[in-house]
């Protein structure tokens, strides 16, 4: 009783603040105290919303954007990974690209999307290849670290045991070092969800980034408010997604720190 | 207290150092990393020479860096420069101003901690550069729709990361400032600040990065001034070395920020340590 109570108090109190907010908008935006034309009422940008869902005008940009952002996205991480792997596992290739990597990592990402236009043109392959190398860094990193924070001595007990190589990245290093990769893998998929936006913006070739901004160029202030709707939940779903994924494939490491 | 900060560099980057032979030197060296990055150096300046790859996209390395170089002392590049790093002071300043203060009144009160955190929650998710077509609509395409983006950007990790720092503070710190009688102020500002600052720290270096992609970003899409809008205005131009300079240029900038704010939060970090060790709190 006192925790259904308790639970209801703190749905109550979340849900207060975009609440007051919303209906603070409706009634500013009713009484003409904020101009409706660029603040539209948030009952009439849901309207719009509905409507996106309802005629079916989200699936197209939707699938393109999140067709772009998976592809893009397995390719960094399983580069990543696998050179990752390699880097921690040996001290020599570690060295061999070692000073690459720090030379390229810095490179603010949209950045290159530029360049990436004039090789790549406004398509897919450009926009693929801007998510896979946004993925790409944090993904490495933190393999690199996983694999040289698993503990020799497991190795060493593993190998004393009989275990051959196969048997040891199966079983010791690629399960010790899935938190740091997956810590990794989070960064990485909301800069990948950044640049696929960027790039679909800059290249206005369809998608949910062209969508939000086409809708602004062409005035249209609460179609433009509502893709927002649209993208904000596509964040909130596939952050959904990774923390339900990650507690399955880490379920041992405790929850960490943002 | 630079040599134990040169110390934690060297550190970093390759473990402590210890006595070993010639050959395991040779084999722990970096030669190898660097050879290899200067062969794809000479690989492009070759392939751009000889006209294997013929393509106006595709200017030698060493006509970039000439470029780059002629660009900021003509004096072309240098108010773009300062007007980014201000654009990017002036949005970071903004979000971290809002986000320490927001992330203490979330860790240490409930009722703040309730109602405020959902709608954090509700909003982190969103691809920052969404916001900025509706945000158009309101603040124009001028510097504070860039502001109010750049600041979004930092607000989240800082936030969090403050979060997190409070919370981890020792409850026996806390008691112990009680069992002293020190005042609920003077606590918080001796004991639990430093106690959460390298996480407040880590928070904050998170969103350099982030704010400076946003700044780039904004300026890419919204540009009228700034390195960002050069980039995309060197494209349209088909001017590729001045835009490879510019990129150049921007990595430049992300890396130096980087490198600074490392050495300061090694520094304030170091300060706060010998703060508690000596103690100095009340």
């Amino acid at each position: 009783m006192m925790r259904a109570k308790d639970r209801l108090i703190i749905v109550a109190a979340g849900c207060s603040l975009p609440a007051v907010f919303l209906l603070g908008l409706e009634f500013a935006s009713r009484n003409g105290w904020v101009n409706p034309t660029f603040l539209p009422a948030p009952s009439a940008i849901f309207a719009t919303f509905a409507q996106i869902i309802l005629t079916g005008a989200f699936f197209a940009p939707l699938v393109h954007t999140l067709t772009l952002l998976f592809v893009g996205y397995s390719i960094g991480c399983i580069a990543a990974i696998s050179l990752g792997v390699l880097m921690g596992y040996s001290r020599a290739i570690y060295n061999l690209f070692e000073p690459l990597t720090e030379l390229i990592r810095p490179i603010p990402k949209p950045a290159l999307l530029p360049a990436l236009i004039l090789f790549l043109g406004l398509g897919a392959p450009m926009e693929i290849t801007i998510v896979a190398l946004g993925s790409f860094f944090p993904v490495l990193i933190n393999t690199v670290q996983g694999v040289r924070a698993v503990d020799p001595v497991m190795i060493d007990t593993a190998r004393t045991f009989g275990h051959k190589s196969p048997a040891v990245w199966r079983r010791i290093l690629l399960p010790a070092s899935a938190p740091y990769v997956l810590a990794g893998m989070r960064i990485s998929l909301g800069l990948a969800l950044l640049l696929v936006v960027t790039s679909e913006m800059l290249s206005g070739n369809g998608g949910l980034g062209d969508a939000i901004l086409s809708a602004q160029r062409s005035f249209l202030v609460k179609e433009s408010y509502a893709w927002l709707i649209v993208l904000a939940l596509v964040g909130l779903v596939l952050t959904a997604i990774f923390n339900w994924t990650e507690k399955r494939v880490a379920f041992w490491q405790a929850p960490q720190a943002q | 207290m630079t040599q134990l900060v040169a110390d934690n560099e060297t550190q970093g980057l390759s473990g402590p150092k210890r006595s070993v032979s010639i050959g395991v030197r040779v084999r722990n060296s970096r030669a190898s990393g660097v050879l290899l990055v200067v062969l794809i150096l000479c690989a492009w300046e070759l392939s751009a020479r000889t006209g294997f790859v013929q393509s106006t996209n595709w200017p030698p390395f060493s006509t970039v860096m000439a470029t780059l170089v002629v660009d900021v002392t003509d004096g072309e590049l240098l108010p773009l420069i300062l007007s980014t790093l201000w654009r990017l002071a002036r949005g970071y300043g903004i979000g971290f101003a809002i986000g320490i203060p927001l992330g203490f009144a979330i860790a240490l009160l409930r009722p703040v901690r309730l109602v405020v955190r959902p709608t954090i929650e509700l909003l982190r998710p969103i691809p920052i550069p969404a916001i900025i077509p509706p945000l158009i609509f309101l603040l124009g395409l001028g510097d504070s729709l860039k502001l109010s983006s750049i600041a979004f950007a930092t607000l989240f990790p800082v936030v969090l990361n403050t979060i997190a720092g409070v919370m981890a503070v020792e409850p026996i710190y806390d008691q112990v400032a009680k069992t002293f009688g020190v005042s609920r102020w003077t606590a918080l500002r001796r004991v639990v600040f430093p106690a959460a600052l390298p996480f407040v720290l880590a928070g904050l270096r998170t969103a350099l990065g982030l704010a400076v992609v946003v700044t780039v970003v904004a300026e890419m899409i919204v540009g009228q001034d700034g390195v960002g809008y050069y980039l995309v205005s060197m494209q349209f131009a088909m001017r590729a070395a001045d835009m490879y300079a510019a990129i150049v240029l921007l990595t430049l900038i992300a890396y130096l920020l980087n490198r600074a704010f490392i050495l300061a939060e090694g520094r304030i970090i170091r300060w706060t340590r010998l703060r508690e060790a000596s103690g100095d709190a009340s």
